[in-house]
């Protein structure tokens, strides 16, 4: 083995053990553990035996393992981007909650709703039927 | 269209601002002279829209953050059904319409023949690709409905739509940015409920045509409706 090999199935060993340190703390949710440590497990078996991923690319029918390694890198980029989009629009609309939950705290103070409701002049009583299929007649 | 006498006070106009100083406090007293509630949901602005709106008699809400305007929409929908509206209209501050003109939107849903209205141009008014979809979409959504997609809505409105209380109660806007017309029609015939364009007059303003619409925003619309169904 190489001196660059040995420095690169170092690097990935050393980031198998972070990641499994992350899951036994509970910071990282289970999957992402199981992910990662695959990910370094094949780094590390790619660099140690280059020709098995070689040998992987031949059984799928993909020329070369540099090829494979190509593929590989697209399609989990592609899924990598989808997650952090849905995250994304998870946390846009966590955000958009907040900042309508704060306006509505903020003008509830200035009048809140009964108050508003009693000082209009009214010469119906107010009935309300939160099913209310049809609106009422208004005269 | 015939008249019905509106209880005013039961009608909440919601107006979402983002830098609209220019222009909302005209809009804020046109507003007034009819409607006892006007409702200016400051989405963020940096300029002096929220003072301008305040100053012109208007109730403003005040989002921290700019969060878009179907956002804001939806900030003064659940206000105003928090404070017992029974009707609400929902306009953009750069008015291609007459502020008179909301009457003739709440005329048929005070009346009960709808529950809903959306203001489309006066000139190019005949039963809209709009409104035919809508009603084939009625029956595409039942059936979509019932096998967990959300029916697609063709683009909507001019910018002025009314509601009873009952279909206010049936938008929730969750398309932040600027996708909101679809969306209300999408809900309100997805709930089964019926809704109605009224022709308004046009009234086209510089100011109008400069802000504008890019027809890149359909790809961009029709982009977030599909991802919107993959990342709930």
């Amino acid at each position: 083995m190489s001196a660059l090999q040995t420095f690169i199935v170092l690097l990935f060993v050393t980031l198998a053990v972070l990641t499994l340190a992350a899951g036994l703390r509970g910071t990282a949710p289970k999957r992402v553990v199981a992910a990662g440590l695959l990910l370094w497990t094949f780094g590390a078996i790619a660099t140690i035996w280059p020709h098995t991923v070689a040998d992987l690319a031949h059984a799928l029918g993909v020329g070369r393992g540099a090829d494979l390694l190509l593929y590989m890198t697209t399609l989990s980029l592609a899924v990598v981007c989808f997650y952090m989009y849905a995250r994304f629009r998870r946390v846009e609309r966590q955000l958009t909650l907040l900042v309508r939950r704060l306006a509505m705290d903020a003008a509830i103070e200035k009048s809140p709703p009964q108050l508003m409701r009693s000082s209009i002049p009214s010469s119906e009583p107010v009935r309300r039927s939160e099913s209310g299929a049809s609106p009422r007649l208004l005269t | 269209m015939r008249p019905v006498a509106l209880d005013q006070a039961r009608v909440f106009i919601i107006v979402a601002a983002f830098n609209e100083a220019a222009s909302i406090g005209d809009l804020v007293r046109d507003l007034m002279e009819q409607y006892a509630h006007v409702v200016v949901v400051d989405d963020g602005s940096t300029d002096e829209t929220a003072e301008l709106a305040t100053e012109a008699g208007a109730l403003v809400l005040s989002h921290l953050i700019n969060r878009g305007q179907g956002a804001a929409l939806q900030t003064g929908i659940t206000y105003a059904l928090a404070h017992s509206a029974d009707y609400i209209v929902t306009l953009d501050v750069d008015g291609q319409y007459d502020v008179k003109d909301i009457a003739l939107l709440l005329g048929p849903i005070s009346d009960g023949t709808v529950h809903a209205t959306l203001g489309v141009r006066a000139s190019d008014h005949k039963p809209s690709v709009r409104m035919r979809l809508a009603s084939t979409l009625r029956a595409i959504g039942k059936l979509a409905g019932r096998l967990g997609l959300r029916p697609p809505v063709p683009a909507a409105h001019n910018g002025l739509c009314a509601f009873s209380r009952h279909a206010a109660q049936m938008i929730d806007l969750k398309l932040d940015r600027m996708t909101h017309g679809s969306e209300i029609v999408q809900q309100i015939v997805a709930g089964g409920l019926n809704l109605q364009e009224i022709p308004v007059r046009v009234r086209v303003s510089d100011y109008a045509l400069r802000k504008g619409q890019r027809s890149s925003h359909a790809l961009r619309v029709a982009f977030q409706y599909i991802m919107a169904r993959f990342t709930r």
